[in-house]
Formats: C-alpha cells, structure tokens, sequence
C-alpha cells in the first residue's frame, strides 16, 4: 500500500509562510503532500480548526509560526 | 539663503540600510525621492550579512 | 534607480541639478520575470562580488536571490556577446519573455532635487593589497566578511563551515581584531572601525551553532561592546557559548605543513611567547570610504575628516559642509546597523527642515474609481491562471487547471496568461472583471507577499473592494518545489486553487481604517535630544509642546564641556535653548509632569501637573520621550568618604573653577567603569573612556609634569575618537588595563591616596601614588522613566532604559505606533548621537503628523456581538493593547458585557481569534469561516 499523508500547515504570513516562499525561490525540493493556509500569525490558529482538520482526515497538522 | 522656487524632491545617494530608510521617511513625509544606488540592487551591506546581533535574526 | 552613480552636482540648497550616469543593465527590468532560465543557461562563469569572492555566479545574474528589485543583469565584463556579438546569446534564447537586450546602452539623467543626502556606505578594508597576515597566499586566511558568506544558507557552501584550502570541516578558528583599523603603519587607518568587536563576536557564536564541537579564540586589544545590550551579548559568547578570548596582537600566521593549517604565535596575558595552531584565520577588516565616494566627495566640495570620512559637527551630525547636501551611515564616520537606521530618518529630518515649504508639491497619490456596491449580488468568481513563462508551466498543466477552476462552485469566469502580473494583463483584468461583474478574484500564480498589493490596486482600478481578493500559491509552493513530478505539482495546484475559491467565496468588502491625526507633538523631556527633536518638528510647521521637569531646559548638556571633537557645548546649548524658547511653535513647560496618558496614533491625550499642581490636558497625534538618564553615586573607591574621590562631572567642575585641589595635585588616577559592566549593571556607559580621556589631555596640556594615570577594562575609543586615545599616549598619560576580578584598591596615605593595581605589562601589582582620583560613573535609567513607561504601555529593558521596537530596523520607534524614543532615556549616548536619535524620532513622527489622516489596511479583528459573552480572555493576550471590555445596555434595559476593539491599535495578528472559546472574535480576511473553508477544501477530494 502506498499511504499518501494529507498534512495541513498554518504558516504566519511574516516568517514561515515567507520561509516556504523562500523554499520556492531556492528550488528546494519536498514531498507535494502539505497544504498551506496563510494566517497573520500563528497565534491566530483556534484549537478547534486543528481538530477540524483532524476530524476531516487530515494525517497531520502544522503550526508554524 | 533658499531661493524662492524650492523643489520638493530630493536624491537619496545609496541604497544601503541608511539611505533606505531615509527614502522611506522622506517619501511618507511627502517629498519625491530618487533613491539612486551603484549596484543592480538596493540592500547595501546588511543583505551580505548572515545573521545579526543580538536575536540571531536573519538579517534579510 | 539602480545601476546608477551620481557624476556631478550644481546648484545650491533647495534647486539641485544632480547628474547621475545609468548603466546599461541589458535586461529589459519591465519585461524581465526573474524566472532564472537566463542564467541557468549562461556558459560564463565569474567570481561573485556578493558572496565576496568566495563563489561564482553567471555573467548573468542577479545580485542576490532576494534581491529587490529581482531583475537580472548582465554583466558587461563577463558577458561572452557583449565582448564578442555573435558568440553567445544563449540567454536571449531562452528568455520566455525577451527581456535580454544587448543593445541597451549608458543613459545620463539630469535630475532637479531640493536636496540630496549621501548615503554611500563603507567598503571593507582589502588585507590583500599588503598581504596581512599571508592573506591571499595562505587560502585559510580569509575576512570576515567572507566568513559571513560560508556561514549563510545562501552562500557558497550553503552554511557548512569548511576549510577553503581542503574542504575539511573547521575544528579550530581564530579572528583576528583590527585588521585595517587602529593601525596607521599598515593601512593609515588610525581609527576604530567600531563595529568588527561585535561582529566578531556574533560570527563566532554563530560559527558555534554550524559547527558543533568548533573551537573559536579572539584575539583583540579592546573588547569594544559598546551598544544596548552589547556587553550581555559578550558575556554569554564567554559563558555560554565557550567563546575564548585572548587579550593580545598576534604577531603573525605563517603555515604549517602542506595541509593547509596555520601557526599563530603571540605573547600571552602571562608575557608567554605561545604557538597555537588553527585551521582557519578570519582577519576582522575594518571599514573604509571607497574611492569613488571620496572623488564625489572631492568633486561636491565636500570637507571630509582626516580619516577620509565626511566632516560633521557633533551638533548637526547628518549635515555635510556642503549646504542642502546631507549625509548619514558609515560615510561620516564607521558605525553599526541601529545607528545606521537613526542616521538614515535624522538625514531625513534635516532635509525636510529646509524643504518643508515645498512639502507635497511634487507627490503625488493615485486615484480609484468608485466601488461597486456587491452584497446583493449572487456570487461570481473569476479565477485567473497564471503561466509565469514557464516558471508554473512548466512544471504545472496549467489548461488543466484553468479548466479544473471552472467546475469549482461560484466560479463564473476562468482566463489563463502567460504574466497575470505583466501590465497588459492588468489592463484586461480590469475590463474582464467589468465585462463578466466579477465579485470575487482569485489569481494562481505566485506569492501574496510579494503581489498582492498589485492586484489589490488592479481590482480596485475596476472598481471591487481590494479585499475581494485571494491568491493560490502555485508557483513559490507548488511548481518551484516540485519540479520532478507534473501530476502531483497539477494536483497540488488544483488543491490550492480550489482552497483559495473556497475561502474568497466567504470575503467581503472591508474598509481601511482611516484615523484623523491631531497635527501636534508632544516631546517629554527638555534635554538636548527634546529640544532638538522639538526646534526640528517646529521648523517642519508642526506645533510642539516641550515638557521639563526641572526649572531650566538643558538637561544633563548643562554639565558637560566639549564634545569628543571639541567643540564648546555651552555655548551651542545656548543657542539652542533661546532658538526653543523664541519659536512661536513649541510651547516650554517647565517644572512639569506627565500624570496620566490615554489615547493611541494621532490621538493622544496626556494629562500633565504643573510646579503650582496645575493639571491640564494636552492633544497630541505623536509623542517623544527623550527623558534623559542620571548617573550613579559610587559607593566603592572611597568616594563618600573622601573630598579627593571625585566623579568625573564633579572633577570638571572643579577644574573649571580652578579649585585649589586640581590646581595643587600633581598625580591623578582615572579609575574606568565605576558600576558599568559588572553585576546587574552589566552595560557599558560608553561616554566615560573618551571623557576620561579628555580630561586626561587637558591635564597634561595645562603641566606636562603631572603624572595622569587612566585604569580601564576595554579603552573604548571607538570610531574616530580613537586619535584621542592615541593622543594621550603620546602625552604620556598612563594607562593601566584592569580585570573585573582584580579592581584597583584606594587607600588614603598621608600625602594622599595609594592605588594598588595589576599591571599586565610587568606582571606584577603596581603602587601608584595619587593625590585626586577621578571615577568614570555608571550613567544610570532617570527615576521617572518606569513610572513613565507604565502611562504610555511601553516596555523598558531590565536596566531600566526604554526598549526601541527592534534593535536593529527600528532604533527610535516603540512598539506602540506614534510613539518614540530618543537620547539617553533609550541607551548611555554621546551628544552627537543623542542629536542624530532626536532628530530620527522628529523624521519618524513627521511621516504621521505630514498628514490630516493614516490609512490603516483593513485587517483587523471584528466581535461578533452574538457570540462574544464578555469573558475578557482575548484582553490579556493582545499584544497592542487594542481590547477593552465594555458594557452594552440592550434595548430590554439588560446590560450585557463584551469587548470592544481600537481599531488603530489592532494589527490583525488574530491572538484574539485563538484564544476565544466562544467564536466571538475573528480577524477580517481569515473568519473562522473562510480558515474551515480551506481546510475542508484541502481535505475535500
């Protein structure tokens, strides 16, 4: 079986979200399996939303700020 | 001293960390600025540096 | 302007011509999109000026990835077709965009200016030229900013510390402190570079951090840490880091063996002859005036110092000789990144007091058509794809994605191009939003960091609220970082595509917030930092109230002589104080004090108390603190108990007065760092060496006979003021290096004092007979800068000194926004860099108080008043202080608690939003709502 993880990143606009912007200018290569949702911070991320994420499959969460 | 006509830009020579922020200043201040720099690109010596005192912060 | 160098200026202040020759860049910068293809291609490859010499990059290229603006440029030198047309042209092949012009030839621009400021910056000094220490022979030799270069993620070994000459990991580093500095016979630099200390110190811990296990020794003169928080700094490289420093010069490196390692000998602080081997060398250069400045210099007329660096007073320190021509960073003296930043905003400041009549006349602010009123409209999304060459295409199926985009729901237009942000397409953006009554724009491309704003003004030029906006990141997180797999970059992109429909479908218009400025400063603190900043925001036009404690303006400036160059300082603070009191625009309140604050951006309210207790209330858009410090009474070296044990204010004092102590004494001991650098108080006070060291001379000016003893733990000459320190040498003033744990000991003789103290020379004690001592002080935080720090919610550090809002980028702001700092309320400072931070602070507060209102973006949080219970659980948590509770009356008559926002505090960071249990509170833009619409979208297939 070929188990393809659905991981969901909050990334704060000012520093990790420019990091993986940054990823990108540097061609650094990564597995295709995160998505990216920008917040103004990463203290804006509710513990709901991770459940949220969590209860509709995602495998892993990250919050990054 | 100023003659009666005067103009409200200035020529900011040097694009390093003073010169950017003087541009910047003046510009919200309300003046035209030309930033006016030797190189391909602003940043001046502070984009050479790797990191800076004291929180290690990157310096870009 | 880029690429561009100023060739010759005419005219006088205020009706510049200014010549400046742009060279060709070759690269089209409209047409350009930095996609790098250019240089993937190019077959040419030179060393790399910005990586200073230790990698290569491409005859065409740019300077750096971040580099702003991201265009590339070719090279004229290197490029092979521009040496020889017909051999190359690789790049203009493969350009998706053509942006490469081999044609592009030199332009001179003629430009009309008020004023100009130079800000040309510093080079480092070039140990090549004499070969120190075998630089350029040994490879292991290098500087310090090489070092910089290996241990960045962007330089040439992508931060792995190895060896140049082997590749081997480095194990054991030495630097090597004033190399092109403090040295007149090398380099005819007798100056401190000021900065290389620090630095030094900061690439060694960092060094550390890269390589674990890494040894790394400092060899220096005078440890040199003379700025906020500097000497915290020094200690933990010492404690904590295992930093090893070494007080000495080494006398030279030769190499040992053919491996590359390199033999340092020196004498140690035990009058030891040591060999000590290393695997790399790093020379701390020094920081010089380039060439070309010093000929613009020469043609401008520009009165430059002896050390090649513009001469300025310590009074004006941003103004050239030259009228209307202004300066400001390491061209008028070396200086660090803090001082740097103040001296770009008081260059500023300094401008705009000689051109704010003309303030606004030539800039100009763009116009918008009306927005279009869309909240009963049914939802209509149009989503533009972008190719970005083939940058996203390539890598990307974008038609699959364009085609993906219109099943999504409320999608009712889909376009895709190959620059969504190329001028062009704006244009037809624009009509296609009209066209289709688009409500909602989504755009696939690149990054919101970096283009956001261009759409946001493209939508609104078709009339739609910015905010109706969202972007897919397709290509910086997507194509960039997936090049090896097409179908997982073109499911990706679909993803993210579909995440930001999902989460635009939920936006609506929002409003910038626009706050009134109340046009009037208010300055605390009537020193020499208030006043200046205040006679420099009067004469910009902005009315100024001037709050002083004490009787008389002046402030600690009352108490000194002459400044580091020697310049009266009486005299000019007179001239100041009368330039105060007869400007009709600042109103001086004496003997009076700050009670109570309220208020935020433009809209201050401070409630100040009067000498007859008097309270009244003064307006005010902006503030300044420039509340000054106080100095320390010793409690050490016999200074309650002896007449002759005298601080060094008190010492000039009695000198001026010619008191018969002075006047009879024929031995004087200067006993350096008097509760600066030890214990809690650990800072350095950085006036007290340089006026130690001028009280020094004048004594042996006036009796060359006097014995003047200086003991000190660092000499800390920095900058310029280094010939005063080598001046008193060659008087004969005596100084005596001291440790922490070795103190000098005072005992009162009979003829007067006996100082005990370790001379590291002769490595033995040494008694020295005085008759006055004169202690170097601490300069300690005034006594109402807490009280004061608690009225107006900012932070002071755990000295007691008022903390900027990064140490760095922004040296006289607060946190709080409309709010600064200037003088030694912020940090021990010299005079002229109290005038040079004042003088910022009026170029920060000028940037508010230029205009009637501030717009401020829409980002902010919003209660949502059927949710929010009024538990107050957001209001400790918000960093701006922007939440109050308050207390609604409905119309039953039944009070029910909630929390309000300020939305000129509010930033938008959403700590609000995370915090609430109740839903309460959100963040515009990133609802509850639209955050579980694009999880649920990410998650959704």
């Amino acid at each position: 079986m070929n188990f393809e993880p659905k991981i969901i990143a909050f990334c704060c606009n000012w520093c990790s979200y420019a990091a993986a912007d940054l990823a990108g200018t540097s061609r650094m290569q990564y597995p295709p399996n995160i998505r990216i949702i920008r917040v103004m911070c990463s203290g804006m991320v509710h513990p709901e939303m991770i459940l949220s994420a969590l209860n509709q499959g995602a495998d892993g969460i990250m919050v990054l700020g | 001293m100023l003659k009666n006509t005067t103009i409200g830009s200035v020529m900011v020579v040097g694009g390093g960390i003073t010169g950017m922020q003087s541009a910047l200043d003046l510009a919200d201040a309300g003046y035209f600025v030309y930033l006016v720099e030797r190189s391909g690109a602003i940043g001046g010596a502070m984009a050479q540096l790797d990191k800076t005192f004291p929180t290690n912060d990157c310096s870009m | 302007m880029t690429l561009c160098e100023v060739t010759d200026v005419t005219g006088s202040a205020g009706d510049f011509t200014v010549t400046v020759k742009e060279q060709p860049r070759y690269v089209d910068m409209d047409k350009c999109i930095a996609c790098g293809e250019c240089a993937a291609k190019c077959p040419k490859k030179v060393d790399d000026e910005y990586n200073a010499g230790t990698g290569k990059r491409k005859a065409v290229y740019v300077k750096y990835a971040q580099a702003v603006p991201l265009k590339y440029q070719i090279d004229p030198d290197a490029c092979i077709w521009l040496n020889k047309p017909g051999r190359c042209g690789a790049c203009a092949k493969v350009c998706p965009s053509g942006a490469i012009n081999f044609d592009d030839t030199e332009k001179i621009h003629e430009i009309e200016v008020g004023s100009v400021i130079l800000a040309p910056g510093f080079e480092c000094f070039d140990p090549g030229g004499t070969e120190v220490f075998g630089y350029g022979n040994y490879p292991n030799v290098i500087t310090s900013m090489q070092l910089e270069r290996y241990l960045s993620a962007s330089g040439p070994t992508e931060g792995h510390l190895i060896r140049p000459s082997d590749g081997k990991p480095v194990r054991k580093m030495a630097f090597l402190q004033c190399v092109g500095s403090r040295d007149e016979n090398l380099c005819g630099n007798g100056y401190c570079s000021s900065v290389c200390c620090m630095y030094a110190i900061k690439e060694a811990v960092i060094a550390k951090d890269h390589a674990p296990g890494l040894q790394t020794s400092i060899f220096y003169m005078d440890m040199r840490t003379h700025g906020k928080e500097f000497d915290e700094y020094y200690q933990r490289a010492k404690d904590e880091s295992g930093v090893r420093f070494v007080r000495c010069r080494v006398g030279g490196v030769e190499p040992q063996g053919k491996d590359g390692d390199l033999r340092l000998h020196y004498v140690n602080e035990r009058g030891r002859q040591i060999e000590e081997y290393f695997d790399l060398v790093v020379l701390s250069v020094g920081l010089e005036t380039p060439k070309q400045v010093l000929e613009l210099a020469d043609k401008m007329d520009i009165r430059l110092t002896p050390h090649n660096f513009a001469a300025v007073s310590s009074f004006s320190p941003v103004t050239t000789s030259l009228p209307g021509v202004f300066t400001g960073g390491a061209f008028s003296g070396p200086k660090d990144i803090p001082h740097s930043v103040t001296e770009g905003s008081a260059a500023a400041a300094a401008v705009a007091d000689i051109l704010a009549p003309a303030r606004f006349e030539l800039a100009r602010e763009k116009t918008f058509p009306p927005e279009r009123d869309i909240l009963n409209e049914e939802l209509r999304i149009g989503v533009f794809v972008c190719h970005c060459g083939s940058n996203i295409a390539g890598y990307v199926d974008v038609e699959d994605v364009a085609n993906y985009a219109a099943t999504l729901p409320g999608v009712s237009h889909v376009e895709r191009n190959l620059f969504t942000c190329s001028q062009d397409t704006q244009e037809l953006m624009v009509q296609v939003i009209k066209e289709n009554k688009l409500n909602r724009i989504v755009v696939a491309a690149c990054t919101p960091r970096t283009h956001e704003p261009l759409f946001h003004e493209t939508i609104r030029s078709a009339g739609l609220n910015e905010y109706l906006f969202e972007m897919a990141n397709i290509r910086n997180q997507n194509s960039w970082v997936h090049t090896g797999d097409k179908v997982a970059a073109t499911q990706k992109a679909k993803d993210l595509t579909r995440m930001a429909v999902a989460k635009v479908a939920w936006q609506g218009p929002l409003e910038n917030v626009s706050v009134p400025i109340t046009r009037r400063a208010l300055i605390i603190g009537g020193g020499i930092a208030g006043m200046s900043s205040a006679l420099n925001l009067a004469r910009q036009g902005f009315p100024v109230d001037l709050i002083e404690k004490s009787a008389v303006l002046g402030g600690n400036a009352l108490h000194l002589h002459t400044t580091w160059a020697g310049e009266h300082i009486a005299l000019k603070l007179d001239s100041i104080v009368r330039d105060v009191a007869t400007n009709k625009l600042i109103t001086v309140h004496p003997e009076t004090e700050v009670v109570a604050a309220e208020g935020y951006i433009g809209n201050f309210k401070t409630t100040v108390r009067d000498g007859s207790n008097r309270r009244s209330t003064i307006q005010h858009g902006v503030a300044v603190i420039a509340t000054g410090a106080t100095r320390l009474m010793p409690d050490e070296y016999g200074y309650r108990d002896h007449k002759e044990v005298v601080s060094a204010l008190e010492f000039d004092k009695l000198k001026e007065v010619n008191d018969f102590h002075v006047r009879n004494s024929s031995s004087f001991v200067f006993i350096q760092c008097v509760g600066s650098r030890e214990g809690e108080r650990n800072y350095c006070s950085k006036v007290c060496c340089t006026h130690s060291v001028q009280s020094a001379i004048e004594l042996k000016k006036e009796n060359t006979s006097r014995q003047v003893y200086i003991l000190y733990r660092d000499m800390r000459t920095y900058g310029q003021r280094e010939v005063l320190y080598k001046q008193a040498r060659e008087m004969g003033v005596v100084f005596i290096n001291y440790d922490l744990h070795g103190k000098p000991e005072v005992n009162k003789s009979e003829s007067g004092f006996e100082v005990t103290v370790w001379d590291h020379v002769l490595h033995r004690p040494l008694l020295i007979r005085a008759d006055m001592i004169v202690l170097a002080a601490a300069i300690i935080p005034s006594v109402g800068a807490k009280k004061l720090a608690n009225l107006y919610k900012v932070p002071i550090d755990k000295h007691g000194f008022f903390q900027e809002a990064h140490a760095k980028l922004r040296p006289v702001d607060f946190a709080t926004d409309g709010l600064f700092v200037a003088g030694t309320a912020h940090y021990p400072k010299p005079i002229d860099e109290t005038i040079a931070q004042a003088l910022a602070a009026s170029a920060r507060a000028a940037t508010l108080l230029a205009r009637d209102e501030i717009t401020l973006d829409g980002i902010k949080a919003e209660v949502d008043p059927d949710n929010c219970d009024g538990c107050a659980l957001c209001v400790d948590v918000c960093p701006y202080h922007a939440i109050t509770l308050i207390e609604n009356v409905d119309n039953a008559g039944e009070a029910h608690k909630l929390v309000e926002i300020n939305t000129a505090h509010c930033k938008g960071c959403g700590l609000c939003q995370g915090t609430c249990p109740k839903r309460g509170i959100a963040v515009s833009g990133f609802t509850y709502q639209q955050l579980e619409s694009q999880i649920e979208a990410a998650l959704a297939v």
